[in-house]
């Protein structure tokens, strides 16, 4: 059996279709409130499960209880707030009210019955949530903007596949669970990334892969900040490594179409849970995962793991170290495996490989297979990377 | 998982079957239950009395075992770091959406088991042809 969604069970408030269409009709004459791009990616993500147990965006007492506890009020664990801000121009609302949700160009992508409206010190949620108050983290910057009232209810999202990027590999947790369940999965490890797969990548999925039944691989394609690579071409990368270094049952790819917070510790226990509700088991949790800048030490993202109970958490954390080349060792090691210097190591920074695709420089195979190199080389004379 | 006493309050402590019903429920999904009727306090021999019953009860819960039981009156015994003390009333048990949340919140704090499939079976096998459609199972 596959591990059971965090809370029990997965929330479905997703609709398409003639459903989707009575919504509309629904909030017609109602107020229409503005989401942002995060809370567009956290409508839907409620909407389809990923979040589950949540309902809806968070009411004060949710909110309180997860900067302060890491919990949710009824108990399960819960590191970072989702939650709907009050946007200037946007009509005035109380509890009681059932409002439209639309996005800036007046599209109407779900409702909420709304049960409170709460306001919120963005000062201590950066200091308590992100672990910082500097304006230059981008988590810092985002609440920056906001007002700093909140509004919290259950919500209902509204699906259109046809607008949707990489329609083929939106799979939702109900989904996934299906399809593992389908190739016979018991337990399966997803790998989160915003990055493109070079061979140190290659190298942990595997190692994770020897222990569970399968790999699910699961780049994130919601809102990430300038300077990442795009999704379009790490998903090009990811299409052409599975063709020929990757047993084909054994490996699930599918977009997580989460925003990025940047919140580096409590993140990665978010990324964790959110992927138990997509039947994983096992989560990698690379070094300053979720991180930015030298906001968080290098281990922080992997040590918060131990502050909760194994089976609270319900997914096991699998805490992975850099891996590279290494021409003693003769293959890839890390540095739990390897015993030799630095000098043997072929690793390279992301910024120095970014130099080299740009100058026109493969970078080593042992570093980027010749085939990712290339995708990546055309991407970055192109100027998306 | 912590112990937890469901205490039904009824207007006269007299109602059992409904005691039994919410017991299935959880045992079904795999909970393990002991219904603690009215009468199960004299036949221990002891005095048909709410603090004899909530006393008996909290022993048995205190050892993971979710323990069903009603009472006129509010329990003696309060929820502490082994044991957790729920109150519904009973009428509030025939209401569907209050019952749902009731459970909702139990399943929630860890003290009874969710039900036991993820995916309902019908839409189970609707999602397996989307996934054949997308090519997920080609191989
Ligand atoms: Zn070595």
């Amino acid at each position: 059996m596959l591990v059971p969604p965090h809370g029990g069970r997965l929330t479905d408030r997703q609709y398409e279709g003639s459903e989707a269409e009575d919504i509309i009709k629904q909030v017609k004459n109602s107020a229409l409130l503005t989401l942002n791009a995060r809370e567009k990616n956290d409508l839907e993500m409620i909407g389809n499960g990923a979040m589950s147990p949540l309902e809806g965006f968070m009411c004060g007492t949710d909110y309180e209880s997860v900067i302060d506890l890491m919990r949710l009020a009824a108990g399960p664990v819960w590191t970072l707030p989702v939650v709907f801000a009050q946007k200037k121009g946007d009509p005035d609302v109380s509890p009681g009210d059932h409002v439209g949700l639309k996005d800036v160009e007046g599209t109407i992508w779900g409702d909420m019955q709304i049960e409170d409206v709460f306001q919120a010190d963005l000062i201590a949620e950066a200091d308590k949530t992100l672990g910082t108050i500097d304006d230059s983290h981008p988590g810092v910057m985002y609440l920056n903007t906001l007002s700093g009232t909140y509004i919290g209810g259950k919500i209902r999202s509204i699906r259109r596949r046809k607008t949707e990027s990489f329609q083929n590999y939106r799979l939702d947790p109900k989904e996934t669970r299906v399809l593992f369940r389908a190739r016979g999965w018991k337990t399966a490890v997803a790998f989160q990334t915003r990055n493109p797969i070079h061979r140190a990548h290659e190298y942990i999925q595997k190692c994770a892969m020897e222990i569970v039944d399968g790999l699910l691989l699961h780049p994130l394609v919601g809102e990430t900040q300038a300077g990442d690579i795009p999704p379009d071409v790490r998903m090009r990368c990811y299409e052409e490594i599975l063709k020929d270094y990757y047993p084909r049952t054994r490996v699930a790819m599918s977009v997580f179409p989460a925003a990025m917070r940047y919140a580096g510790p409590k993140e990665a226990v978010f990324h964790a849970i959110l992927r138990k509700n997509y039947g994983c088991s096992h989560f990698i949790v690379g070094r300053d995962h979720a991180g930015v800048g030298n906001f968080y030490g290098t281990y922080d993202a992997q040590m918060i793991f131990d502050q909760f109970d194994p089976d609270e958490l319900g997914i096991v954390p699998l805490k992975f170290e850099h891996a590279f080349y290494c021409s003693k060792c003769g293959g890839m090691a890390t540095p739990k495996t390897c015993a030799h210097d630095n000098e043997y190591h072929i690793f390279l920074s992301g910024k120095k490989v970014r130099a080299m695709l740009i100058d026109g420089i493969l970078p080593p195979p042992e570093f980027t297979r010749p085939e990712i190199a290339s995708i990546l080389m055309e991407a970055a004379r192109k100027g998306d990377n | 998982m912590k112990g937890l006493v469901i205490w039904i309050r009824t207007e006269d402590g007299s109602d059992e079957a409904i005691l039994d019903k919410l017991g299935t429920e959880i045992e079904e999904r795999g909970g393990r239950v002991e219904v603690f009727h009215s009468k199960a306090v004299e036949n221990l021999g002891m005095e048909k009395n709410d603090k004899a019953k909530a006393v008996a009860c909290a022993m048995l819960a205190s050892h993971g075992v979710v323990v069903i039981t009603s009472g006129a009156e509010n329990p003696s015994i309060k929820s502490g770091e082994k044991l957790e003390i729920r109150i519904i009333e009973e009428s509030d048990l025939f209401n569907t959406a209050i019952h749902d949340s009731f459970i909702r919140d139990l399943e929630l704090a860890g003290l009874v088991p969710a039900p036991k499939y993820d995916v309902h079976p019908d839409e189970e096998k609707e999602i397996l042809r989307k996934l054949q459609d997308l090519g997920y199972l080609d191989d």
